[in-house]
């Protein structure tokens, strides 16, 4: 582990991706409570002095804007990548493991609603919520439609690992299943469902973005997330009037998010597969 | 069954799973809108009416609609003794509702009263000219560069790399407002919305054509340059894989042209690649539809903004649907194209139908 | 009569991403005449596989010949560009049986698509038409005793075990290479199937399609029935190197005869002997050596043994790395 952990540390990518990482975490986290707020001022200020990334259509400061959007972008990155690696594990653990009848019926569920778009089943069931759409609800929706591609994953790991003389080992000693299933595969697949975790994350919060960009996203006060601030500038105009300030800040924020999870995860997939590596 | 023609055994098996698959989708479609709010009260919340009974009226002839209460043979609502419509129960709604899709019926827009079919007919087209060449050259552009990448590494690698990486981190749809606002606003080299110049009616005239292309452009590139920024990393990463397979070791000490050890790469590594093709293509398009919006072409994405803004389910449901169906037949395309190119996986149909 | 092979001195290193240099190959010399077979035999990470590379003139980073001389036919292998290698010598000069037949095939190119691709990459300059070159490697396969057109037509996955391994015995010696480097050829094969591999290489050789053979493997027992030399590779070195049956049945180098010791015992006739297995393992080749490389693990070394360096000696008519071996 310490091993690992010292190839990593050598890894350029990895480096960056954790300090890009831990930095918007950081914002995200704190921002919001460090960052006073400043008075409004007119509506699309160009950035200056007082309002260093310009105003939104309200003359709200962008810069608390974006902290906030971080913050909650976060929030439902994390939650709905939680979510879809729990049942996505658990699915793939146990069909992966278990083979047979049970691997079929759970492998055709994985495979039905992989071929269903997600994008399709968030769009219906936010469109039926009007009022109240919570950043929770949003991250549980995202969480519940994308677990499939974790399944997939590790459902092919698990069955790999199956057939390994540890495991027939443990099966003869009388391990049970749920034994077999945490005691002997999890282990294995730490790393890599970590991985798949940090992808789920990076995907959340894209799902969201592109949820809210076309004015599905969470509503209410305080639930502005970085989708909501896209959605909003998209929906005055902005780009058609120049003001640029009111997308690329957030579409940059989103971007950095993303591409350090990326990074983190290329760089371990290369330490703990070395065929990647030259 | 079919024994001796494992293929077509393949192809019939697949479709029956598809049918399968599409009827699930299609209960979804049906059930997901109704899981939160009763559709008919947000749009009633809507509108306001002059009178009680025209308020009564309309909302009937919206359950009448969404297959919410009963009707009989000629049509007419269908009454209790105090003179209320009958509601239906929720299974009678689902067969109500499978049955008119499949006679191509999807409803009627509540915000323009344009049968839906009508609405979608509008805009697919110009999805289809629009999405369907990005994603297919998006994807054969970006699998030939992962696959040079993973076989040159080096510097032309490192440089590539990074580059894909970052490009598939920025939100399919930001890429597009990136270029709308340079190519569109700041420098006005190509028009930043619109499928065509408005000063025009659609014909086949040359004039109206070229405004056509020269508006294709953004769009066009902002779909066609994230996706294969996407592929590129999956090939890369695929042939990297392929690379240190015995049989590229063996045609390279067999001294074959580099070329054709390229060739044996790219064949072998864009298989699993076409996989993940089927596999994400519904993402791919929910994508795209995004970007149609951001540069208001008048496609499915345009359609479905529309109806969400004015919480036009009918149409919403109609889009919904039309999506899936084109997902599920791609997928079924890819699924039997892959069971054609690749010999392995037919030497295990065959042993299958045994 | 002159040499087909000759190698002198040849001595290969890896280079690290750190920069440090690691000797997999020192000093190895043989020479090998018309109608030989060698067999070299070894441990796991012996320097066998590197030793295949230099002998195809395959240099490519990180991999760097240190020194010496390989030779075929009076051609030097050494200081060629990778084109050159390519063009020239791979396929032509030297060829390759890889170990695993099953994997060397790519899976999704027919058979007769695969021996195409090795004659169009090497004829360049008068490019043969698909039907010549579709008669030429009929011809070629109906030496070999097999269904040649269920074999040309077919992926390897539509191929049994021995069909594959015959198909890429036929592939590797299209072109009437002068040396073929068979590495592991039998090991995943069943008995019956081995028996019937070995008769057809023993019969290319008779009919001159290949001029010497180079026999990989760490089966004793194999080589001892199929070639004619036997050198033994510890740690990079030949620690010894004579006919079959001098090495086999009179083993001089204390590391040749632990290796016997170890693998006799699971041949037939042997059962009751125990087997007797080597303590501790090689060392490492990123340091340089001093004295001799078995040194730690001889049951008879002498404490000079860690000093003084070995070098080939002839005792009892071969060759032997050990100056107290008799």
């Amino acid at each position: 582990m310490l091993k690992l952990l010292k190839n990593l540390i050598k890894e350029p990518m990895f480096v960056i991706g954790s300090f890009l990482f831990l930095t918007t975490i950081l914002l995200g986290l704190l921002g919001p409570s460090l960052y006073t707020a400043v008075p409004e001022g007119g509506p699309y200020e160009a950035p200056s002095a007082a309002y260093w990334l310009g105003t939104d259509n309200l003359g709200e400061d962008y810069v608390a804007l974006l902290l906030r959007g971080l913050q909650n972008s976060l929030y439902v990155g994390f939650m709905a990548g939680i979510i879809a690696t729990t049942i996505g594990t658990l699915v793939g653990l146990f069909a992966g493991f278990k083979g047979g009848i049970v691997d079929d019926i759970l492998n055709m569920f994985t495979n039905l609603f992989i071929v269903i778009p997600s994008f399709v089943v968030l769009v219906l069931v936010s469109a039926s919520w009007p009022e109240g759409r919570s950043l929770t609800l949003i991250a549980v929706l995202i969480g519940f439609t994308t677990w499939p591609w974790t399944a997939r994953s590790v459902r092919a790991q698990a069955t790999s690992l199956r057939g390994r003389d540890h495991i027939s080992l443990a099966r003869i000693n009388g391990a049970s299943n749920l034994q077999i299933i945490f005691k002997h595969i999890l282990p294995y697949l730490a790393s890599y469902v970590f991985m798949v975790f940090i992808m789920q994350v990076a995907s959340g919060i894209l799902s969201e973005s592109a949820i809210s960009m076309i004015g599905l996203g969470p509503i209410g006060e305080g639930s502005t997330s970085l989708g909501v601030i896209l959605n909003t500038a998209k929906n005055q105009s902005a780009i058609t009037y120049g003001y640029w300030w009111g997308i690329f800040p957030a579409a940059i924020v989103i971007t950095v998010i993303v591409f350090a999870l990326y990074l983190l995860n290329n760089s371990m997939e290369g330490v703990f597969n070395p065929r990647l590596r030259k | 069954m079919l024994k001796k023609y494992p293929t077509t055994r393949y192809v019939l098996l697949r479709a029956i799973w598809y049918f399968l698959t599409f009827l699930v989708a299609l209960s979804l479609n049906f059930f997901l809108p109704r899981l939160g709010s009763d559709p008919v009260d947000i749009m009633m919340a809507q509108s306001s009416f002059s009178s009680p009974e025209i308020r009564k009226q309309t909302e009937e002839n919206l359950r009448k609609d969404f297959g919410l209460i009963i009707v009989d043979k000629q049509g007419d609502i269908v009454r209790d003794e105090k003179g209320n419509a009958v509601k239906a129960s929720k299974l009678s709604q689902l067969l109500n509702y499978v049955g008119q899709v499949f006679q191509g019926d999807l409803g009627t827009s509540f915000r323009n009263q344009k049968p839906v079919s009508d609405i979608i007919m509008q805009a697919l087209p110009w999805t289809i000219a629009l999405q369907f060449p990005a994603i297919l050259f998006g994807w054969i552009f970006g699998n030939s560069l992962g696959a040079l990448a993973a076989y040159k590494r080096g510097i032309f690698d490192k440089a590539l790399f990074p580059m894909a990486l970052l490009m598939s981190s920025v939100p399919f749809f930001v890429f597009g407002m990136v270029l709308v606002y340079f190519f569109g606003i700041v420098w006005e080299v190509f028009p930043a919305v619109g499928a065509y110049s408005l000063e025009l009616t659609p014909n086949f005239s040359f004039e109206f054509l070229s405004s056509v292309a020269y508006h294709y452009v953004l769009p066009f590139l902002s779909i066609f340059l994230i996706l294969a920024g996407g592929q590129a990393i999956g090939m890369r990463s695929m042939g990297i894989y392929e690379l240190g397979t015995d049989y590229i070791k063996y045609a390279k000490w067999l001294g074959l042209k580099e070329t054709r050890v390229l060739a044996y790469l790219f064949r072998n590594a864009m298989l699993p690649q076409l996989t993940g093709l089927a596999l994400s293509i519904g993402q791919m398009v929910g994508g795209a539809l995004i970007t149609e919006m951001i540069f208001s072409y008048p496609g499915l994405g345009m359609a479905m903004l529309t109806a969400i803004q004015n919480n036009d389910y009918p149409v919403i449901q109609g889009v919904t649907l039309l999506i899936t169906t084109c997902v599920l037949l791609a997928n079924f395309t890819v699924d039997i194209l892959i069971a054609l190119l690749d010999p392995r996986v037919k030497q295990s149909l065959a042993m299958d139908a045994k | 009569m002159s040499h087909i092979l000759e190698v002198k001195d040849l001595s290969l290193h890896y280079l690290t991403r750190f920069g440090q240099k690691i000797h997999a190959v020192t000093d190895v010399s043989f020479t090998m005449k018309q109608g030989e077979i060698l067999g070299i035999a070894g441990e796991s990470g012996c320097g066998k596989s590197t030793l295949v590379n230099g002998l195809m003139g395959l240099f490519i980073p990180p991999l760097y010949p240190t020194g010496g001389e390989v030779m075929v036919n009076g051609e030097s292998l050494m200081n060629r560009t990778p084109q050159d290698v390519r063009r020239n010598i791979l396929s032509q000069k030297v060829s390759m049986i890889p170990q695993g037949a099953f994997n060397a095939l790519n899976p999704t190119r027919k058979i007769k698509d695969i021996a195409a691709d090795v004659i169009a990459a090497h004829s360049e300059a008068h490019k043969l038409s698909k039907p010549e070159i579709y008669a030429r490697l009929k011809e070629r396969f109906d030496l070999f005793g097999m269904e040649t057109e269920h074999i040309l037509n077919s992926y390897p996955i539509q191929l049994t075990a021995g069909e594959r391994q015959r198909s890429v015995i036929g592939i590797s010696t299209l072109l009437n290479p002068k040396v073929v480097i068979a590495d592991e050829p039998t090991s995943a094969l069943d008995v019956t199937t081995q028996k019937v591999v070995i008769k057809m290489i023993f019969d290319l050789l008779e009919k001159n399609i290949f001029s010497t053979m180079i026999f990989i493997t760490h089966e004793l027992p194999l080589l001892r029935h199929v070639a004619h030399n036997i050198a033994i590779m510890y740690a990079g070195e030949f620690v010894e190197y004579g006919t079959a049956t001098q090495v086999v049945h009179d083993p001089r180098h204390p590391y040749t005869k632990a290796l016997m010791g170890a693998m006799l015992s699971a041949d037939a006739g042997q059962k009751n002997r125990k087997p007797t297995t080597i303590e501790g393992a090689p060392p490492s080749l990123a340091k340089s050596i001093k004295g001799c490389r078995f040194a730690e693990r001889c049951p008879s070394a002498r404490p000079e043994c860690k000093e003084k360096d070995q070098h080939m000696r002839t005792v009892g008519e071969r060759l032997v790395r050990c100056d107290y071996a008799e």
